[in-house]
Protein backbone atom coordinates (compact mmCIF):
# COMPACT_ATOMS: atom_id res chain seq x y z
CA UNK A 1 0.00 0.00 0.00
CA UNK A 2 3.14 2.25 0.76
CA UNK A 3 4.76 1.12 -2.08
CA UNK A 4 1.31 2.18 -4.14
CA UNK A 5 0.92 5.39 -2.77
CA UNK A 6 4.97 5.99 -3.31
CA UNK A 7 4.71 5.45 -6.30
CA UNK A 8 1.80 7.22 -7.27
CA UNK A 9 3.04 10.49 -5.86
CA UNK A 10 6.21 9.95 -8.20
CA UNK A 11 3.69 9.38 -11.08
CA UNK A 12 2.34 12.73 -10.23
CA UNK A 13 5.49 14.18 -9.98
CA UNK A 14 6.89 13.22 -13.24
CA UNK A 15 3.47 15.06 -15.02
CA UNK A 16 3.92 18.20 -12.95
CA UNK A 17 7.69 18.77 -14.38
CA UNK A 18 6.40 16.94 -17.81
CA UNK A 19 4.31 20.53 -18.26
CA UNK A 20 7.20 22.69 -18.27
CA UNK A 21 8.79 23.60 -21.68
CA UNK A 22 12.35 23.22 -19.99
CA UNK A 23 11.64 19.38 -18.99
CA UNK A 24 9.83 18.91 -22.56
CA UNK A 25 12.52 16.20 -24.27
CA UNK A 26 12.77 13.98 -20.84
CA UNK A 27 12.04 10.83 -20.63
CA UNK A 28 9.59 9.67 -17.39
CA UNK A 29 12.79 8.08 -15.55
CA UNK A 30 14.59 11.35 -16.38
CA UNK A 31 12.14 13.32 -14.81
CA UNK A 32 12.27 11.47 -12.17
CA UNK A 33 16.18 12.04 -11.25
CA UNK A 34 15.72 15.96 -12.12
CA UNK A 35 12.10 15.99 -9.58
CA UNK A 36 15.13 14.53 -6.75
CA UNK A 37 17.48 17.84 -7.96
CA UNK A 38 14.09 20.79 -7.94
CA UNK A 39 12.76 22.63 -4.85
CA UNK A 40 9.13 23.17 -4.47
CA UNK A 41 8.61 26.74 -3.04
CA UNK A 42 4.91 28.64 -2.85
CA UNK A 43 4.66 32.28 -3.71
CA UNK A 44 1.49 34.61 -2.60
CA UNK A 45 -0.37 37.12 -5.23
CA UNK A 46 2.22 40.16 -4.78
CA UNK A 47 5.05 38.53 -3.44
CA UNK A 48 8.77 39.32 -4.41
CA UNK A 49 10.28 36.03 -6.27
CA UNK A 50 13.65 37.54 -6.83
CA UNK A 51 14.63 41.28 -7.30
CA UNK A 52 16.58 42.80 -10.09
CA UNK A 53 20.12 43.68 -9.13
CA UNK A 54 19.99 40.75 -7.11
CA UNK A 55 23.14 37.51 -7.90
CA UNK A 56 21.39 34.87 -10.20
CA UNK A 57 21.74 31.26 -8.35
CA UNK A 58 18.80 29.48 -9.85
CA UNK A 59 15.96 28.88 -12.77
CA UNK A 60 12.69 28.84 -11.71
CA UNK A 61 9.95 26.88 -13.64
CA UNK A 62 6.47 27.59 -13.57
CA UNK A 63 3.90 24.36 -11.91
CA UNK A 64 0.93 26.38 -11.54
CA UNK A 65 -0.10 30.39 -11.42
CA UNK A 66 0.96 33.40 -12.92
CA UNK A 67 3.69 35.62 -12.39
CA UNK A 68 4.93 38.98 -13.70
CA UNK A 69 8.27 40.40 -15.25
CA UNK A 70 8.52 43.90 -13.65
CA UNK A 71 11.38 46.53 -14.02
CA UNK A 72 10.77 48.98 -11.18
CA UNK A 73 11.87 52.53 -11.99
CA UNK A 74 11.48 51.98 -16.24
CA UNK A 75 8.06 50.54 -16.98
CA UNK A 76 5.14 51.01 -14.34
CA UNK A 77 3.49 47.98 -16.08
CA UNK A 78 5.01 44.52 -16.28
CA UNK A 79 7.10 43.81 -19.34
CA UNK A 80 5.87 40.05 -19.32
CA UNK A 81 3.29 37.52 -17.70
CA UNK A 82 4.14 34.11 -17.47
CA UNK A 83 2.09 31.08 -16.67
CA UNK A 84 2.09 27.12 -15.72
CA UNK A 85 4.91 25.41 -17.91
CA UNK A 86 7.01 28.91 -18.21
CA UNK A 87 10.41 29.47 -16.87
CA UNK A 88 12.28 32.49 -16.01
CA UNK A 89 15.41 33.22 -14.09
CA UNK A 90 17.56 30.93 -16.77
CA UNK A 91 20.35 32.85 -16.72
CA UNK A 92 20.81 32.37 -13.49
CA UNK A 93 21.70 28.78 -13.86
CA UNK A 94 24.77 29.59 -15.96
CA UNK A 95 26.71 32.36 -13.90
CA UNK A 96 26.28 34.93 -11.08
CA UNK A 97 25.01 38.19 -13.23
CA UNK A 98 22.71 40.15 -11.40
CA UNK A 99 19.64 39.21 -12.27
CA UNK A 100 17.64 41.95 -14.75
CA UNK A 101 14.48 42.33 -13.74
CA UNK A 102 12.06 41.82 -10.89
CA UNK A 103 9.68 39.05 -10.94
CA UNK A 104 6.52 39.14 -8.97
CA UNK A 105 3.90 36.24 -8.21
CA UNK A 106 0.20 37.56 -9.59
CA UNK A 107 -1.36 34.60 -7.73
CA UNK A 108 -0.92 31.95 -5.65
CA UNK A 109 1.68 30.25 -7.41
CA UNK A 110 4.12 27.04 -7.24
CA UNK A 111 7.08 27.11 -8.46
CA UNK A 112 9.61 24.41 -8.86
CA UNK A 113 13.34 25.70 -8.49
CA UNK A 114 16.14 23.49 -9.79
CA UNK A 115 19.82 25.79 -8.21
CA UNK A 116 23.12 26.09 -10.33
CA UNK A 117 24.76 23.78 -7.72
CA UNK A 118 22.45 21.05 -8.23
CA UNK A 119 22.41 21.55 -11.96
CA UNK A 120 26.35 21.45 -11.94
CA UNK A 121 25.88 18.16 -9.77
CA UNK A 122 22.97 17.04 -12.55
CA UNK A 123 25.86 17.86 -15.38
CA UNK A 124 28.12 15.25 -13.33
CA UNK A 125 26.30 12.39 -12.71
CA UNK A 126 23.86 12.18 -15.44
CA UNK A 127 25.62 14.29 -18.78
CA UNK A 128 22.42 13.25 -20.68
CA UNK A 129 19.55 14.87 -19.05
CA UNK A 130 21.52 17.79 -18.15
CA UNK A 131 22.73 18.07 -22.11
CA UNK A 132 19.16 17.75 -23.26
CA UNK A 133 17.86 20.39 -20.23
CA UNK A 134 20.95 22.79 -21.54
CA UNK A 135 19.99 22.11 -25.14
CA UNK A 136 16.59 23.38 -24.64
CA UNK A 137 17.66 26.59 -22.39
CA UNK A 138 20.22 27.16 -25.54
CA UNK A 139 17.00 26.97 -27.76
CA UNK A 140 15.12 29.54 -25.30
CA UNK A 141 17.92 32.20 -25.60
CA UNK A 142 18.19 31.72 -29.46
CA UNK A 143 14.37 32.48 -29.24
CA UNK A 144 15.24 35.84 -27.09
CA UNK A 145 17.83 36.88 -28.87
CA UNK A 146 16.49 36.44 -32.60
CA UNK A 147 13.24 38.31 -31.05
CA UNK A 148 15.65 41.23 -29.34
CA UNK A 149 17.52 41.86 -32.70
CA UNK A 150 14.10 41.74 -34.64
CA UNK A 151 12.70 44.45 -32.27
CA UNK A 152 16.33 46.31 -32.82
CA UNK A 153 16.22 46.62 -37.00
CA UNK A 154 12.04 47.45 -36.58
CA UNK A 155 13.71 50.38 -34.07
CA UNK A 156 16.14 51.20 -36.41
CA UNK A 157 14.00 51.08 -39.45
CA UNK A 158 11.45 53.16 -37.71
CA UNK A 159 13.88 56.14 -36.77
CA UNK B 1 16.24 48.76 -11.67
CA UNK B 2 18.16 48.63 -8.78
CA UNK B 3 21.53 48.84 -8.81
CA UNK B 4 23.93 45.75 -8.36
CA UNK B 5 24.57 44.52 -5.00
CA UNK B 6 28.31 44.79 -3.75
CA UNK B 7 29.92 41.78 -2.62
CA UNK B 8 29.78 40.77 0.85
CA UNK B 9 33.07 40.83 2.54
CA UNK B 10 32.92 39.54 6.22
CA UNK B 11 34.22 42.03 8.61
CA UNK B 12 36.39 41.39 12.02
CA UNK B 13 33.07 40.99 13.88
CA UNK B 14 31.72 37.68 11.69
CA UNK B 15 35.46 36.20 11.28
CA UNK B 16 35.88 36.49 15.75
CA UNK B 17 32.59 34.65 15.01
CA UNK B 18 33.68 31.96 12.91
CA UNK B 19 36.86 31.31 14.77
CA UNK B 20 34.74 31.31 18.08
CA UNK B 21 32.16 28.53 16.37
CA UNK B 22 34.79 26.82 15.19
CA UNK B 23 36.51 26.66 18.45
CA UNK B 24 33.15 25.70 20.19
CA UNK B 25 32.32 22.87 17.66
CA UNK B 26 35.53 21.19 18.58
CA UNK B 27 35.16 21.73 22.15
CA UNK B 28 31.78 20.10 21.79
CA UNK B 29 33.37 17.02 19.23
CA UNK B 30 35.54 16.39 22.01
CA UNK B 31 33.22 15.09 24.37
CA UNK B 32 31.03 13.38 21.98
CA UNK B 33 34.30 11.80 19.94
CA UNK B 34 32.58 8.76 19.80
CA UNK B 35 29.56 9.66 17.37
CA UNK B 36 31.92 12.31 15.31
CA UNK B 37 33.98 9.63 14.19
CA UNK B 38 31.73 7.32 12.69
CA UNK B 39 29.76 10.25 11.42
CA UNK B 40 33.12 11.11 9.43
CA UNK B 41 33.35 7.71 8.50
CA UNK B 42 30.00 7.81 7.44
CA UNK B 43 30.62 11.04 5.25
CA UNK B 44 33.49 8.94 3.32
CA UNK B 45 31.41 5.70 2.48
CA UNK B 46 29.09 8.38 1.35
CA UNK B 47 30.99 10.30 -1.19
CA UNK B 48 32.59 6.74 -2.54
CA UNK B 49 28.98 5.40 -3.14
CA UNK B 50 26.87 8.13 -4.31
CA UNK B 51 27.99 7.78 -8.09
CA UNK B 52 26.86 4.27 -7.70
CA UNK B 53 23.70 4.99 -6.39
CA UNK B 54 22.98 7.65 -8.96
CA UNK B 55 23.71 5.52 -11.41
CA UNK B 56 21.26 2.87 -10.12
CA UNK B 57 18.19 5.81 -10.24
CA UNK B 58 19.37 6.28 -13.68
CA UNK B 59 19.09 3.11 -14.19
CA UNK B 60 15.37 3.66 -13.73
CA UNK B 61 15.68 2.15 -9.56
CA UNK B 62 13.73 5.00 -6.90
CA UNK B 63 15.97 6.28 -4.62
CA UNK B 64 15.40 4.09 -1.40
CA UNK B 65 16.01 1.04 -3.69
CA UNK B 66 18.88 2.00 -5.12
CA UNK B 67 20.51 3.22 -1.80
CA UNK B 68 19.28 -0.12 -0.33
CA UNK B 69 21.34 -2.37 -3.66
CA UNK B 70 24.34 -0.17 -3.20
CA UNK B 71 24.43 -0.56 0.83
CA UNK B 72 23.94 -3.88 0.59
CA UNK B 73 26.09 -4.42 -2.55
CA UNK B 74 29.53 -2.67 -0.12
CA UNK B 75 28.13 -4.59 2.72
CA UNK B 76 28.65 -8.00 0.91
CA UNK B 77 31.74 -7.31 -0.34
CA UNK B 78 33.13 -6.29 3.03
CA UNK B 79 31.90 -9.51 4.53
CA UNK B 80 33.14 -11.18 1.53
CA UNK B 81 36.89 -9.87 2.69
CA UNK B 82 36.28 -10.46 5.66
CA UNK B 83 35.61 -13.82 5.30
CA UNK B 84 38.34 -14.71 2.57
CA UNK B 85 40.91 -13.19 4.55
CA UNK B 86 40.36 -13.62 8.27
CA UNK B 87 41.65 -17.37 7.88
CA UNK B 88 44.82 -15.62 6.70
CA UNK B 89 44.86 -12.72 9.13
CA UNK B 90 44.65 -15.19 12.23
CA UNK B 91 47.69 -17.20 10.84
CA UNK B 92 49.80 -14.07 9.99
CA UNK B 93 48.74 -12.19 13.54
CA UNK B 94 51.14 -14.55 15.06
CA UNK B 95 54.23 -13.50 12.35
CA UNK B 96 52.76 -9.82 13.17
CA UNK B 97 53.32 -9.85 16.88
CA UNK B 98 57.09 -11.43 15.90
CA UNK B 99 57.55 -8.95 13.13
CA UNK B 100 56.83 -5.89 15.56
CA UNK B 101 59.21 -7.33 18.42
CA UNK B 102 62.17 -7.60 15.50
CA UNK B 103 60.99 -4.23 14.32
CA UNK B 104 61.39 -2.73 17.46
CA UNK B 105 64.34 -4.50 18.64
CA UNK B 106 66.14 -2.92 15.15
CA UNK B 107 64.98 0.39 15.61
CA UNK B 108 66.51 0.47 19.52
CA UNK B 109 69.62 -1.14 17.71
CA UNK B 110 70.00 1.26 15.44
CA UNK B 111 68.78 3.99 18.08
CA UNK B 112 71.53 3.05 20.50
CA UNK B 113 74.33 2.49 17.62
CA UNK B 114 73.52 5.86 17.17
CA UNK B 115 74.26 6.98 20.81
CA UNK B 116 77.06 5.03 20.68
CA UNK B 117 78.36 6.79 17.61
CA UNK B 118 78.20 9.93 18.51
CA UNK B 119 79.60 9.65 22.37
CA UNK B 120 82.84 8.37 19.90
CA UNK B 121 82.59 12.05 18.99
CA UNK B 122 81.23 14.21 21.96
CA UNK B 123 83.14 13.79 24.97
CA UNK B 124 80.07 15.58 26.86
CA UNK B 125 77.82 12.89 25.81
CA UNK B 126 80.58 9.85 26.90
CA UNK B 127 80.70 11.66 30.33
CA UNK B 128 76.93 11.51 30.62
CA UNK B 129 77.27 7.79 29.79
CA UNK B 130 74.51 8.73 27.45
CA UNK B 131 74.10 5.54 25.55
CA UNK B 132 73.96 3.65 28.82
CA UNK B 133 71.05 5.63 30.58
CA UNK B 134 69.14 4.98 27.33
CA UNK B 135 69.14 1.47 27.70
CA UNK B 136 68.24 1.57 30.61
CA UNK B 137 65.27 3.62 30.46
CA UNK B 138 64.28 1.26 27.33
CA UNK B 139 64.42 -1.70 29.42
CA UNK B 140 62.32 -0.53 32.22
CA UNK B 141 59.63 1.13 29.51
CA UNK B 142 59.99 -2.40 27.41
CA UNK B 143 59.82 -4.76 30.67
CA UNK B 144 56.34 -2.69 32.14
CA UNK B 145 54.94 -2.33 28.69
CA UNK B 146 51.94 -4.83 28.63
CA UNK B 147 51.24 -4.27 32.19
CA UNK B 148 50.70 -0.33 31.55
CA UNK B 149 49.73 -0.31 28.15
CA UNK B 150 47.89 -3.41 26.97
CA UNK B 151 44.93 -3.05 29.17
CA UNK B 152 44.22 0.89 27.98
CA UNK B 153 45.14 -0.14 24.50
CA UNK B 154 42.80 -3.24 24.64
CA UNK B 155 39.99 -0.93 26.62
CA UNK B 156 39.82 1.71 24.09
CA UNK B 157 39.01 -0.82 21.35
CA UNK B 158 36.20 -2.22 22.99
CA UNK B 159 34.76 1.14 23.88
CA UNK B 160 35.21 2.12 20.15
CA UNK B 161 34.17 -0.79 18.32
CA UNK B 162 30.34 -0.63 19.08
CA UNK B 163 30.08 3.32 17.95
CA UNK B 164 32.44 2.42 14.96
CA UNK B 165 29.45 0.12 13.69
CA UNK B 166 27.46 3.10 13.68
CA UNK B 167 29.14 4.48 10.65
CA UNK B 168 27.87 2.14 7.86
CA UNK B 169 24.04 2.11 9.11
CA UNK B 170 24.57 6.54 8.93
CA UNK B 171 26.27 5.99 5.25
CA UNK B 172 22.93 3.91 4.35
CA UNK B 173 20.67 6.69 5.54
CA UNK B 174 22.64 9.28 3.83
CA UNK B 175 22.16 7.64 0.76
CA UNK B 176 19.06 6.40 1.36
CA UNK B 177 17.35 9.78 2.86
CA UNK B 178 20.39 12.64 2.07
CA UNK B 179 18.09 14.53 -0.60
CA UNK B 180 14.79 14.50 1.24
CA UNK B 181 17.07 15.63 4.40
CA UNK B 182 18.40 18.48 2.00
CA UNK B 183 14.46 19.03 0.70
CA UNK B 184 13.17 19.17 4.19
CA UNK B 185 15.52 21.81 5.41
CA UNK B 186 15.18 24.38 2.50
CA UNK B 187 11.36 24.06 2.91
CA UNK B 188 12.24 25.14 6.01
CA UNK B 189 13.36 28.62 4.89
CA UNK B 190 10.87 31.71 4.21
CA UNK B 191 11.00 32.55 0.85
CA UNK B 192 13.08 35.75 0.74
CA UNK B 193 16.23 34.08 2.07
CA UNK B 194 15.72 30.64 0.19
CA UNK B 195 18.34 31.17 -2.52
CA UNK B 196 21.06 32.66 -0.67
CA UNK B 197 20.56 29.66 1.50
CA UNK B 198 20.43 26.94 -1.15
CA UNK B 199 24.03 28.44 -2.05
CA UNK B 200 24.86 28.17 1.71
CA UNK B 201 24.05 24.69 1.28
CA UNK B 202 25.70 23.93 -1.91
CA UNK B 203 29.06 25.44 -0.74
CA UNK B 204 29.01 23.63 2.86
CA UNK B 205 28.59 20.47 0.88
CA UNK B 206 30.74 21.22 -1.79
CA UNK B 207 33.67 22.24 1.02
CA UNK B 208 32.84 19.10 2.54
CA UNK B 209 32.91 16.90 -0.70
CA UNK B 210 36.25 18.49 -1.45
CA UNK B 211 37.67 18.07 1.76
CA UNK B 212 37.19 14.12 2.09
CA UNK B 213 37.69 13.30 -1.69
CA UNK B 214 40.43 15.97 -2.18
CA UNK B 215 42.06 14.08 1.48
CA UNK B 216 41.64 10.60 -0.32
CA UNK B 217 43.59 11.80 -3.26
CA UNK B 218 46.45 13.35 -0.77
CA UNK B 219 46.65 9.94 0.63
CA UNK B 220 46.99 8.45 -2.53
CA UNK B 221 49.85 10.60 -3.79
CA UNK B 222 51.91 10.31 -0.54
CA UNK B 223 51.33 6.56 -0.86
CA UNK B 224 52.86 6.41 -4.15
CA UNK B 225 55.56 8.68 -3.89
CA UNK B 226 57.08 7.01 -0.30
CA UNK B 227 56.51 3.56 -1.69
CA UNK B 228 58.56 4.52 -5.01
CA UNK B 229 61.11 6.16 -2.62
CA UNK B 230 61.28 3.47 -0.32
CA UNK B 231 61.07 0.50 -3.16
CA UNK B 232 64.09 2.13 -4.68
CA UNK B 233 66.26 2.01 -1.11
CA UNK B 234 65.24 -1.49 -0.22
CA UNK B 235 62.92 -1.19 2.36
CA UNK B 236 61.19 -4.27 2.66
CA UNK B 237 56.78 -3.91 2.14
CA UNK B 238 57.31 -0.48 0.31
CA UNK B 239 53.70 -0.34 -0.44
CA UNK B 240 51.60 -1.01 2.95
CA UNK B 241 54.42 1.13 4.89
CA UNK B 242 53.84 3.75 2.39
CA UNK B 243 50.16 3.53 2.71
CA UNK B 244 49.85 3.55 6.69
CA UNK B 245 52.49 6.69 6.56
CA UNK B 246 50.22 8.31 4.41
CA UNK B 247 47.60 7.72 6.60
CA UNK B 248 49.17 8.28 9.86
CA UNK B 249 49.87 12.47 8.05
CA UNK B 250 45.92 12.54 8.04
CA UNK B 251 46.34 13.47 11.77
CA UNK B 252 49.13 16.58 11.54
CA UNK B 253 52.40 16.63 12.99
CA UNK B 254 52.25 14.11 15.48
CA UNK B 255 51.20 11.20 12.68
CA UNK B 256 53.98 12.35 10.51
CA UNK B 257 56.10 11.79 13.15
CA UNK B 258 55.11 8.28 14.22
CA UNK B 259 55.34 7.92 10.75
CA UNK B 260 58.80 8.98 10.00
CA UNK B 261 59.41 6.50 13.67
CA UNK B 262 58.27 3.93 11.63
CA UNK B 263 60.01 4.36 8.46
CA UNK B 264 62.97 4.57 10.42
CA UNK B 265 62.02 1.22 12.37
CA UNK B 266 61.42 -0.78 8.69
CA UNK B 267 64.87 0.38 7.40
CA UNK B 268 67.14 -0.12 10.43
CA UNK B 269 65.43 -3.63 10.93
CA UNK B 270 66.00 -4.19 7.64
CA UNK B 271 69.77 -3.36 6.86
CA UNK B 272 71.51 -3.96 10.36
CA UNK B 273 74.70 -3.44 9.74
CA UNK B 274 73.99 -0.08 7.40
CA UNK B 275 72.44 2.81 8.97
CA UNK B 276 72.72 5.12 6.21
CA UNK B 277 69.73 3.25 4.54
CA UNK B 278 67.51 4.56 7.72
CA UNK B 279 69.22 8.03 7.24
CA UNK B 280 68.11 7.79 3.45
CA UNK B 281 64.93 6.45 4.82
CA UNK B 282 64.64 9.67 6.63
CA UNK B 283 65.61 12.09 4.07
CA UNK B 284 62.94 10.33 2.03
CA UNK B 285 60.41 10.71 4.05
CA UNK B 286 61.19 14.88 4.37
CA UNK B 287 61.21 15.24 1.22
CA UNK B 288 57.84 13.31 0.45
CA UNK B 289 56.24 15.61 3.56
CA UNK B 290 57.74 18.58 2.10
CA UNK B 291 56.12 17.48 -1.43
CA UNK B 292 53.03 16.84 0.76
CA UNK B 293 52.78 20.13 2.14
CA UNK B 294 53.55 22.85 -0.63
CA UNK B 295 52.81 20.58 -4.05
CA UNK B 296 50.33 18.27 -2.68
CA UNK B 297 48.56 20.18 -0.21
CA UNK B 298 47.40 22.96 -2.28
CA UNK B 299 46.54 20.68 -5.60
CA UNK B 300 44.15 18.75 -3.60
CA UNK B 301 43.12 19.68 -0.11
CA UNK B 302 43.67 23.82 -0.34
CA UNK B 303 41.15 24.05 -3.27
CA UNK B 304 38.42 23.28 -0.60
CA UNK B 305 39.16 25.55 1.78
CA UNK B 306 40.80 28.64 0.06
CA UNK B 307 41.96 30.52 3.35
CA UNK B 308 45.29 32.00 4.46
CA UNK B 309 47.83 29.81 5.04
CA UNK B 310 48.41 31.55 8.48
CA UNK B 311 45.36 30.92 9.31
CA UNK B 312 45.41 27.17 8.66
CA UNK B 313 48.39 26.93 10.67
CA UNK B 314 47.42 29.30 13.28
CA UNK B 315 43.86 27.06 13.43
CA UNK B 316 45.36 23.59 13.39
CA UNK B 317 47.01 24.88 16.91
CA UNK B 318 44.27 26.54 17.82
CA UNK B 319 42.17 22.75 16.94
CA UNK B 320 44.68 20.84 19.22
CA UNK B 321 44.81 22.87 22.22
CA UNK B 322 41.08 22.93 22.18
CA UNK B 323 40.10 19.03 21.73
CA UNK B 324 43.64 17.36 21.05
CA UNK B 325 44.49 14.54 18.38
CA UNK B 326 40.86 14.60 17.31
CA UNK B 327 41.17 19.17 17.35
CA UNK B 328 44.13 18.53 15.11
CA UNK B 329 42.10 16.25 12.48
CA UNK B 330 39.02 17.88 12.91
CA UNK B 331 39.63 21.92 12.79
CA UNK B 332 40.01 22.27 8.86
CA UNK B 333 37.23 20.64 7.91
CA UNK B 334 35.02 22.38 10.55
CA UNK B 335 36.80 25.86 10.15
CA UNK B 336 35.83 25.15 6.12
CA UNK B 337 32.13 24.81 6.79
CA UNK B 338 31.96 26.89 9.54
CA UNK B 339 33.47 29.88 7.34
CA UNK B 340 31.01 29.50 4.67
CA UNK B 341 28.37 29.86 7.07
CA UNK B 342 29.34 32.45 9.19
CA UNK B 343 29.75 34.22 5.56
CA UNK B 344 26.73 33.61 4.26
CA UNK B 345 24.66 34.28 7.84
CA UNK B 346 26.37 37.66 8.04
CA UNK B 347 25.50 38.85 4.51
CA UNK B 348 22.07 37.67 5.43
CA UNK B 349 21.87 39.25 8.23
CA UNK B 350 23.53 42.37 6.66
CA UNK B 351 21.13 42.86 3.70
CA UNK B 352 18.30 45.60 4.42
CA UNK B 353 16.13 44.48 1.47
CA UNK B 354 15.91 40.57 2.18
CA UNK B 355 14.31 41.42 5.74
CA UNK B 356 12.15 43.86 4.24
CA UNK B 357 10.88 41.45 1.66
CA UNK B 358 10.44 38.67 4.28
CA UNK B 359 8.25 41.09 6.25
CA UNK B 360 6.36 41.49 2.92
CA UNK B 361 5.44 37.98 3.06
CA UNK B 362 4.68 37.51 6.54
CA UNK B 363 2.60 40.55 5.86
CA UNK B 364 0.60 38.55 3.11
CA UNK B 365 0.45 36.01 5.19
CA UNK B 366 -1.14 37.23 7.50
CA UNK B 367 -3.64 39.10 5.46
CA UNK B 368 -4.32 35.68 4.08
CA UNK B 369 -4.97 33.79 6.96
CA UNK B 370 -7.45 37.24 8.66
CA UNK B 371 -9.44 38.18 5.63
CA UNK B 372 -12.67 36.40 7.04
CA UNK B 373 -11.86 36.92 10.84
CA UNK B 374 -13.33 40.33 11.50
CA UNK B 375 -14.97 41.23 14.81
CA UNK B 376 -18.84 41.99 14.72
Amino acid sequence: MQWFSRASQIQKVSHRLAGAGLFCNLTERELKIVDGFVHDRQYLAGEVIFDAGEEGQALYVIVSGKVAVCLPGKHETPVAELTTGDFFGELGLLDSWPRSAQVRALETSEIAVLFRGDFERLMESHAQIASKIAMQLARHLGQRLRLMLAQTAEGNAQA
Amino acid sequence: MMPARNAYRAGPVVWAAIIAGTCLILFIFQKILWLVLPFVLALIIYYVLLPVKLRLVLGGMSHDSAAGWVSSGAFALIVLIGVLGFPKLLTETVTWQDSAGRYLNGGLQFLTASVVQMETRFEMLAQAKASAEMARQIADFSGHFAEKYVPTIAMTIAAWSPSLILAPFLAFFMLRDGWRFRKFLTRAVPNAYFERSLFLMDQVDRTARLYFIGLIELTLLDTFCLAGGLWLIGVSGPLQLGLLTAVLAWVPYIGSILGCLLVVLVAATDFPGDPNVAYAAIALFVFVRLLDDFVFMPMTIGKSLNMHPLLTVLMIFVGGAVAGVPGLMMVLPVLGVVMVLGETIGMLVNDPRLRARHAHERALRQQLVTRDLTLP
